[in-house]
């Protein structure tokens, strides 16, 4: 009789050992969960930051870039910007 | 082979009419009858030439659908075909219509192309080659089943070319129609689930070559014909019409090119090409838009000389009205259809303990907004505080019907942070990027709704700052308005008379938070305090502010102290009283803390809940009259900051006088007014708010304990 007792305690004991372990990884969980929102809230808000003046001024980049000379305009760019850092590096140098 | 009628309505078509009947005759019809509305030219004489059957009617009889039906009457063919006096039909016109009025059973109407005649303007030539290739890209007979088939132009159907099926044409009739009874015709036998048939090999030589202006008229009567009969709306923009000018040049152009025409000519013609193509923009549009014109600028405009508006109607018989297309992209309220229609979506589990967790993620459902609502920077208010307490928050914008002007959510962002407060959440506009929340907030009645039925939510709550079925006298948004209370949403309420409104009335849960204010703007300014003065928040285009009250309560005063200064503030034009005043109009928030520093008393009466507006006047030191019986006792208490009157109009004047007159009552309103804001800020707000939140998940909580209690 004796030895039931301690059986059924026993496993009464594991039983609520294991559901306070659950009870603490749903917690950790939720808090991740949690930080996750906030983390993902923070990013879109932060792009939303990012993008304001280009889409109060309903520009949409990528639509432009797909236009057909978009790339070759944007190369052009880049290198008609290029002899003016040639020059600025060039002044850095010489003036310190 | 069924037996085959030809009917031609003829009026001064002496032109093409002898042509034509020679056409026809070579088809073999079993009958052809003339219908002629008072020619005067040579067509009568060429009828009877021709031997066809001639029907003579009064010009005034005529009537495009009608003239139609009355030719079922005078004939007798189970195939019934209608050209025009100037369409002359090709060789195997009428074998093709018998092949395709049998292609099904249920082809009640068919049509076959219009081709151009030698000489005819490219760009005429041109659009009529291009349409009609477009019904049968194969070469091939094709039917058409529905407005929405996916086929070329469904709608599309022209008595200039064209043969029913007798036993459906009776069924269905023309409409009795100023114009396009064949393009209604079209439509209603696609409602009959009848088909309609298109033949390349139905064609006839017909096309409308005239002289610009003639041509842009004609334009303008089509169009009109289609919005009075099928409520088309010819849209045109700068845009889309230089777009549109731009390709119908080259197009133009192109066919030209391919026709074998010259350098020469083809420069000339793209400057006609041009000016057709731009004119009939023009002149379609104004044809759609036809009933805005004056009856005058009507008739100059239109070929046929109309300058009614456009309602048709048959007299003495079943009229069709004037048919208005589709204006908006839903009906307003359509989420309760929704809500009707699939029901609330189902929580979230919650875990013990959430209530009690920082941060939480509070989903914001707000209505569209414009600058300077006071509901919106109540709540933007309260929630900015709210991320400062460490929660996460998500602005989530129910603009259905497109309110907020299509603007981008950053651009909203920007808004709300320049305009109310420096909220740091993101905002969607729609719920296209609904991720879930551990609150879902709905903020006014009609956010309930959308808020019902957002998934992966573990608790939803109600921003409650009014009881809106208030607003509505007996309408239906007054029903929907209350029955939002009774959805199971913790309401969370600006006052405690709202609370216990939502308590005992509707049977709901409550907690409250009191308005705040913002001290930086409301304080006492470095200005005499007059005694002879009164501000009177007057904005009649809300009548929870009872103005008509608020008016006859200052005549009062001014008939008792006629040199009392006045000043009413709230709307954009002057009210009309019977006393003088000076306007302030919608005052900013200086002016008005200006205001309230000089002034002896404000009067700010809310039949509903409270307003800002008091607390922001006892901030500045004013002492404020509102009304009792509503929700200021609730707030101020009994004899607190506020004056409170009973609803008469010399009660009120009577509460203005003792503030003007009984220093030691002005002086102790006034210290308790500024006691009183010191408490109510915003941070205590949001704290109160963040309580019912916690409340909220704390009630979901307590309902799954229960339910699991209940299982065991």
């Amino acid at each position: 009789m004796d030895v039931d007792v301690d059986v059924s305690e026993t496993r009464n004991n594991l039983l609520e050992a294991e559901n306070a372990l659950l009870c603490e990884q749903v917690q950790q969980l939720e808090g991740q969960l949690a930080e996750q929102a906030a983390r993902t809230n923070a990013l879109l808000a932060a792009a939303q930051e990012r993008s304001y003046w280009l889409d109060r001024w309903g520009l949409d980049l990528n639509a432009l870039m797909r236009k057909p000379g978009a790339a070759q305009l944007r190369a052009l760019l880049r290198a008609a910007r290029w002899p003016l850092r040639q020059a600025r590096l060039l002044k850095r140098r010489l003036l310190g | 082979m069924a037996a085959t009628s030809v009917v031609i309505p003829v009026k001064d078509g002496a032109r093409w009419l002898a042509e034509v009947l020679d056409a026809v005759a070579r088809e073999q019809p079993d009958e052809v009858l003339v219908i002629d509305s008072g020619s005067t030219d040579a067509s009568v004489a060429i009828a009877r030439a021709a031997g066809v059957t001639l029907l003579e009617i009064p010009p005034r009889e005529f009537g495009h659908g009608r003239t139609r039906n009355l030719a079922l009457e005078h004939t007798s063919g189970e195939l019934v075909a209608f050209i025009t006096q100037d369409a002359t039909p090709v060789p195997g016109w009428l074998a093709a219509y018998q092949e395709a009025l049998a292609l099904d059973d249920r082809v009640a109407a068919a049509f076959g192309p219009h081709l151009p005649r030698p000489g005819t303007s490219p760009m005429i030539a041109r659009e009529l080659t291009e349409f009609f290739a477009g019904f049968s890209p194969d070469g091939e007979p094709a039917l058409q089943s529905g407005l929405d088939d996916g086929s070329a132009h469904p709608g599309f159907l022209s008595n200039a070319n064209a043969a029913y099926r007798r036993s459906d044409l009776e069924t269905i009739r023309f409409r009795d129609v100023a114009y396009a009874e064949d393009q209604a015709f079209a439509r209603d036998l696609f409602a009959a689930g009848k088909l309609k048939a298109y033949h390349p090999g139905a064609a006839v030589l017909h096309a409308h070559d005239y002289p610009w202006s003639e041509f842009m008229r004609r334009y303008f009567d089509e169009y009109r014909g289609l919005r009075e009969t099928t409520g088309h709306v010819e849209q045109i923009g700068v845009r889309s019409t230089v777009r549109v000018l731009r390709d119908g040049v080259a197009g133009d152009r192109a066919f030209l090119e391919s026709q074998g025409v010259g350098g020469a000519q083809r420069a000339a013609w793209t400057a006609r090409s041009a000016a057709h193509h731009g004119g009939r923009r023009v002149f379609s549009a104004l044809g759609s838009r036809a009933d805005r014109l004056p009856a005058g600028a009507r008739r100059a405009l239109s070929l046929e000389g109309r300058g009614d508006s456009g309602a048709n109607g048959a007299a003495g018989g079943p009229e069709s009205f004037k048919p208005v297309s589709a204006t908006r992209r839903s009906e307003p309220f359509a989420e309760i259809l929704d809500f009707e229609t699939r029901g609330a979506a189902p929580l979230l589990p919650v875990a013990q303990g959430i209530g009690e967790r920082t941060p939480l993620h509070i989903a914001i459902v707000i209505p569209p907004f414009r600058t300077g609502s006071g509901g919106h920077d109540t709540i933007f208010r309260v929630f900015s505080e709210i991320e400062r307490l460490g929660h996460t928050c998500s602005v989530w914008i129910d603009d259905p019907l497109g309110y907020m002007n299509g603007d981008r959510p950053s651009v909203i962002r920007e808004q709300i942070r320049s305009e109310f407060a420096p909220l740091q959440a993101p905002v969607h506009v729609g719920f296209d990027d609904w991720f879930g929340a551990d609150v879902a907030l709905a903020t006014g009645w009609q956010t309930v709704f959308p808020v019902l039925q957002l998934d992966a939510t573990r608790a939803r709550a109600y921003f409650v700052q009014d009881h809106e079925p208030e607003f509505y006298g007996g309408g239906a948004e007054h029903r929907w308005a209350q029955e939002t209370y009774t959805k199971g949403l913790h309401a969370i309420c600006a006052s405690p008379w709202l609370a216990q409104i939502v308590r005992e009335r509707y049977g709901g849960s409550a907690s409250v938070f009191q308005l705040g204010q913002d001290p930086a703007v409301y304080h006492p300014r470095e200005v005499a305090r007059r005694r002879d003065m009164i501000v009177f928040y007057g904005r009649s285009v809300t009548p929870r502010r009872a103005v008509p009250l608020g008016l006859l309560a200052l005549a009062e005063l001014h008939r008792r102290r006629p040199d009392a200064r006045i000043v009413i503030y709230g709307d954009p034009q002057p009210l009309q009283t019977s006393f003088p005043y000076e306007h302030a109009g919608v005052a900013s928030q200086e002016q008005l803390a200006w205001l309230y520093s000089e002034a002896t008393a404000g009067l700010c009466l809310s039949m509903t809940n409270y307003s800002r507006v008091p607390q922001e006047m006892m901030a500045c030191g004013l002492p404020c009259v509102d009304l009792a019986g509503y929700s200021a006792e609730s707030v101020f208490g009994e004899d607190g900051p506020a004056e409170l009157s009973e609803f008469s109009i010399r009660a009120l004047a009577g509460h203005m006088e003792r503030l003007m007159d009984d220093e030691a009552l002005w002086l102790r309103r006034s210290e308790t007014g500024k006691r009183f804001v010191a408490a109510h800020t915003w941070q205590a707000a949001a704290a109160e708010v963040e309580a019912g939140l916690r409340e909220a998940l704390r009630e979901r909580e307590r309902a799954l304990g229960a339910a699991a209690e209940g299982r065991g």
